[in-house]
């Protein structure tokens, strides 16, 4: 079931002379429960693909579909109601609130849609990811690690269609890293959560199922993994 | 170096995060140059009302001087004139007033002056209030000269106050850059040159708003001053004030609004030139709490964002603190103002204007005469236009009361003693009490005795018998009993000194009169006195006063007439009956004169006066608040950009952000207020006890529109700034946002 399907995708930044293209006509198709990698030097374009399909940004040309909703055309509010539920971004500097405890820092999606949480499912991310003694601390209480996992649980907390993580492992040492892909490997493979995975590093990017490469805002490569 | 590689292109590109430093220092100008300037002239107005009351002079000698004296006094290098002062001069003692150029070196200079002329110091005095305000003081002036001491205090502390408030936009300003700086650390930026790059900006972006808010401040000075000489004018006694600025003034005030601005700059500047360049690098997080908050309520009331605007608002409570505190001043300062008003204006009604409303009209004193001497009873009386006229004049004597007189009702309250303190006796074990005589022209005497019921007579006292309970009352609601005892038939009077004799408990017997007693009453005539406590007060007539006059004295010097007029409701008909008694009395008698409107008037006019000065410093300091939260407000969101990225990149919406916006303005005013409102719920119980007035009578006259209007200037305040903010942050891009804020 295709989730994510990407049209003529195109982002121009500046005017006239200045003007600079940072994705250039991305077509792109994603599965429900895949996990791909795009890679690519920086400023080949993949975070701004990322932001796109984080609706935090929009396209200058070309839809970008979510689970069949054109999320270029949404407006603010539904822009904002689109990232509460249907993605989950994980950052590279975490971006928790850094005046909510962490647990209501995963809850907040839901708060914010005043939906009352599984709890069952709630212990078991957090249990998954290492943080369930972790929840009444503030988020400068805790390790680069700690919150990173954290993020992840926020982003997983609705259970979204799409989990976009942008370099998710830049801000970590190598245990830290290591184990953070584990856990986004693991949440692809128990609960079938699709997974776009932004990064520079090659080893993290061989864990994907599928490796998209970029460069100058186009796709050069494509290709799945056994 | 920074300034021109770095600070020019970053003030021009993100002019928006120079505002609230332009408007600080606007206002920190606005406020000084007008404070300056108007105390300038209080002080001028000082020392010309000094030289008007205690003349200009600066050292005075005093003694045999003649002619050759005063030549030699002018001659001194430093005396600009030696005049003679000729009222205060005598057959062989001459007081010569000294006027020097150099009025620093007066003590010096008089000292010499007294040895040239074979004098000792003794025989010089000095104007210590004219050169007090000069900041002399002369030793051996021992007086607390606290006026410019106070204008200086004022001035400072509205300077700490403006420093509190600008230092926070600078301070926002230079926090939102402190990943910069960092950078900037980090390549061999020292301490110094960031801190100079960061003074560099506060003064280019002051420049213009100080020499604006300068000018401004002076016009406004200006317009206080002109207002306030309009408002004299019309006063009695109100002297003319001329708005005057000297150039030295100006260039004051100048350089003090841009070391206030420096100051507020450097404060932030030091702190933050100080950091390393990791500390500068990695400090960017923006609000960070040091451990959790619960709000329940605002998590109740308002869901997660009322929970997030409570988080933020705690997390930034420094930086917030002196905004929470100006505007509790300012909300507290403006309501007690209010209610004091409030509750003087129910004071004064009671006590005065509402006391006195239907027994007066006019009243006329005339200086130096008795009553016995005044020839103009009759044609006063038959004025066209004066419903009533009674003539009168006080004395003040000793009267011999028997214990046993006293009522019954005093008595068991302890007898009057326990209520006037101990009282001397006379041989007999009288007591010597207090009392005052009021003398009455024979016909209004006669219309006394009508008015409590008695066949008019004119051969004895009537005594009011009066006495307030103030066990069981207060002044405000006096409880009355009877003073002395039915049936009193004579009264004792004995001559006056009675407070010499009191207090030196002599016994010495003065010269005495017996007069009759012909009532005692529960009423007295319709007159505007108010008489002392506990002093026993009587009416008799003139022709009895002559008979006794001999024997007692304790007269007052003034004599009194009032009159009730018979259209009493229009100022020119008492302003044409006035007219009436002065071309009656004068040149014969030197009199002064008041009628019952034009004081209402007169009073209303000094209380709104009074209001207005209390009001403008008062309106200043709320100002300063309005204004902190305002550049704050601003400012605070503008740093908050990264903070608003994050709640808008897990799904709050733009009614979310808008919802927090206004939770955060309602509790930014709000607990000012409620803290404000506490204090002075206090303050006026407080003010309410102590002037035994009802509390009902308050809340009927309570301030509620002006105080209302004021709460609404600030909240409007509050929330244009939070609007002006959050329309910028709602443009923000999240992503740039979130992704670094080095490129700001």
């Amino acid at each position: 079931m295709e989730i994510l399907r990407c049209e003529g995708v195109r982002k121009v930044y500046g005017t006239g002379l200045n003007q600079v293209a940072a994705l250039d006509k991305i077509d792109l198709s994603v599965e429900k429960g895949e996990f791909v990698a795009i890679v690519g030097a920086s400023g080949s374009g993949k975070s701004t693909l990322l932001h796109i399909l984080g609706s935090v940004d929009k396209p200058s040309e070309g839809k970008a579909l979510v689970e069949g909703v054109d999320i270029s055309t949404l407006n603010q509010t539904e822009a904002a109601i689109f990232r509460r539920r249907k993605v989950g971004i994980v950052y590279q500097f975490y971006n928790l609130i850094p005046t909510l405890t962490i647990r209501k820092n995963i809850l907040m999606p839901l708060l914010l849609d005043k939906k009352k949480p599984n709890p069952e499912y709630f212990e078991q991310v957090v249990k998954v990811l290492g943080i369930a003694d972790k929840l009444e601390f503030l988020p400068n209480q805790l390790s680069g690690g700690q919150q990173q996992r954290a993020a992840i649980a926020r982003a997983l907390i609705y259970r979204p269609a799409l989990l976009l993580a942008d370099e998710p492992t830049g801000n970590l040492d190598q245990k830290n890293s290591r184990e953070i892909i584990d856990m986004l490997k693991l949440s692809n493979r128990s609960l079938n959560q699709t997974i776009l995975l932004i990064t520079h590093d090659e080893k993290v990017a061989l864990k994907a199922d599928r490796i998209v490469t970029i460069e100058d805002g186009k796709i050069l490569r494509d290709e799945k993994r056994g | 170096m920074m300034w021109k590689n770095y600070s020019y292109d970053y003030l021009k590109k993100n002019k928006a995060s120079s505002y609230s430093i332009i408007i600080g220092a606007f206002i920190a100008a606005l406020f000084l140059s007008f404070l300056g300037s108007l105390f300038y002239n209080f002080w001028l107005d000082n020392i010309e009302g000094t030289k008007q009351e205690e003349g200009g002079w600066h050292g005075r000698i005093t003694g045999e001087l003649g002619t050759e004296e005063l030549v030699k006094i002018s001659n001194f290098a430093n005396v600009d004139k030696a005049v003679v002062e000729e009222e205060s001069s005598k057959e062989n003692q001459t007081v010569v007033d000294i006027y020097f150029k150099n009025k620093r070196t007066v003590y010096q200079d008089m000292c010499r002056i007294a040895e040239a002329l074979g004098l000792s110091e003794d025989v010089c005095s000095y104007n210590y209030q004219l050169l007090s305000l000069y900041f002399i003081r002369i030793p051996g002036d021992d007086k607390p000269r606290m006026l410019m001491p106070a204008y200086l205090a004022v001035v400072a502390l509205v300077c700490v106050s403006l420093i509190l408030v600008i230092h926070n936009s600078f301070a926002v300003s230079q926090n939102s850059r402190i990943h910069q700086f960092g950078i900037f650390t980090s390549i061999g930026a020292t301490p110094g040159q960031i801190c100079t790059c960061l003074l560099q900006e506060a003064f280019v972006l002051g420049l213009l708003p100080i020499l604006l808010g300068t000018f401004l401040g002076v016009f406004l000075s200006f317009g206080t001053v002109w207002a306030m000489t309009a408002f004299a004018a019309n006063l009695a006694g109100g002297r003319q004030m001329r708005f005057m600025l000297h150039p030295v003034i100006v260039a004051a005030i100048l350089l003090l609004s841009v070391f206030t601005v420096l100051i507020s700059a450097w404060l932030p500047a030091r702190k933050l030139s100080r950091l390393t360049p990791l500390e500068a690098i990695r400090g960017m997080g923006g609000l960070e709490l040091k451990k959790k908050r619960r709000f329940p309520i605002l998590s109740a009331l308002f869901g997660m964002e009322g929970e997030l605007a409570g988080n933020a608002l705690r997390a930034q409570g420094k930086a917030l603190r002196t905004t929470s505190l100006s505007l509790t001043l300012a909300f507290l300062g403006f309501m007690l103002m209010q209610c004091f008003f409030a509750l003087s204006g129910i004071s004064t009604d009671h006590t005065y204007f509402e006391r006195y409303q239907d027994v007066w009209d006019i009243m006329v004193s005339v200086k130096d005469t008795r009553i016995e001497d005044f020839r103009k009873t009759e044609q006063l009386k038959g004025l066209k236009g004066a419903q009533s006229c009674v003539v009168y004049q006080k004395a003040q004597a000793l009267c011999c009361l028997p214990r046993e007189a006293q009522s019954k009702e005093l008595y068991s309250l302890g007898g009057l003693e326990a209520f006037a303190g101990e009282l001397s006796s006379d041989e007999e074990g009288n007591l010597l009490v207090g009392t005052t005589i009021v003398i009455l022209d024979d016909k209004g005497f006669e219309e006394f005795c009508g008015q409590i019921g008695i066949p008019p007579q004119l051969t004895g006292s009537i005594i009011w018998n009066r006495f307030w309970d103030s066990v069981h009352s207060n002044f405000r609601y006096p409880v009355y009993i009877p003073f002395v005892e039915e049936g009193m038939d004579t009264v004792t009077l004995q001559d006056a000194g009675i407070k010499a004799r009191q207090e030196t408990g002599e016994r010495r017997s003065g010269s005495m009169a017996e007069i009759p007693v012909i009532a005692l009453s529960q009423g007295c005539p319709l007159l505007r006195e108010e008489y002392e406590d506990y002093l026993l007060v009587q009416f008799i007539p003139l022709s009895l006063w002559k008979e006794i006059s001999g024997q007692i004295n304790g007269v007052e010097k003034k004599l009194y007439i009032r009159i009730l007029a018979d259209q009493r409701e229009m100022l020119d008909d008492l302003t044409m009956l006035e007219e009436e008694i002065v071309q009656t009395l004068s040149p014969e008698y030197e009199i002064e004169m008041e009628n019952r409107i034009q004081k209402k008037l007169d009073n209303d006019k000094m209380i709104r006066g009074f209001e207005l000065v209390l009001g403008a410093f008062c309106v200043l300091f709320a100002v300063i608040g309005v204004a902190h939260v305002f550049s704050n407000t601003l400012g605070f969101l503008y740093q908050r950009k990264r903070e608003f990225a994050r709640y808008m990149s897990v799904g709050v919406t733009p009614k979310g952000v808008r919802k927090i916006f206004c939770i955060e303005a309602l509790l930014m005013v709000g607990r000012p207020l409620l803290t404000a409102l506490l204090g002075t719920i206090v303050a006026v119980a407080f003010m309410i006890k102590a002037s035994y007035i009802k509390p009902i009578e308050f809340v009927r006259a309570a301030p509620a529109v002006p105080v209302f209007v004021f709460l609404l200037t600030a909240f409007a305040f509050v929330a244009l700034a939070y609007y002006l903010g959050g329309r910028r942050l709602m443009k923000i891009s999240i992503a740039d946002v979130l992704k670094d804020d080095s490129l700001m």
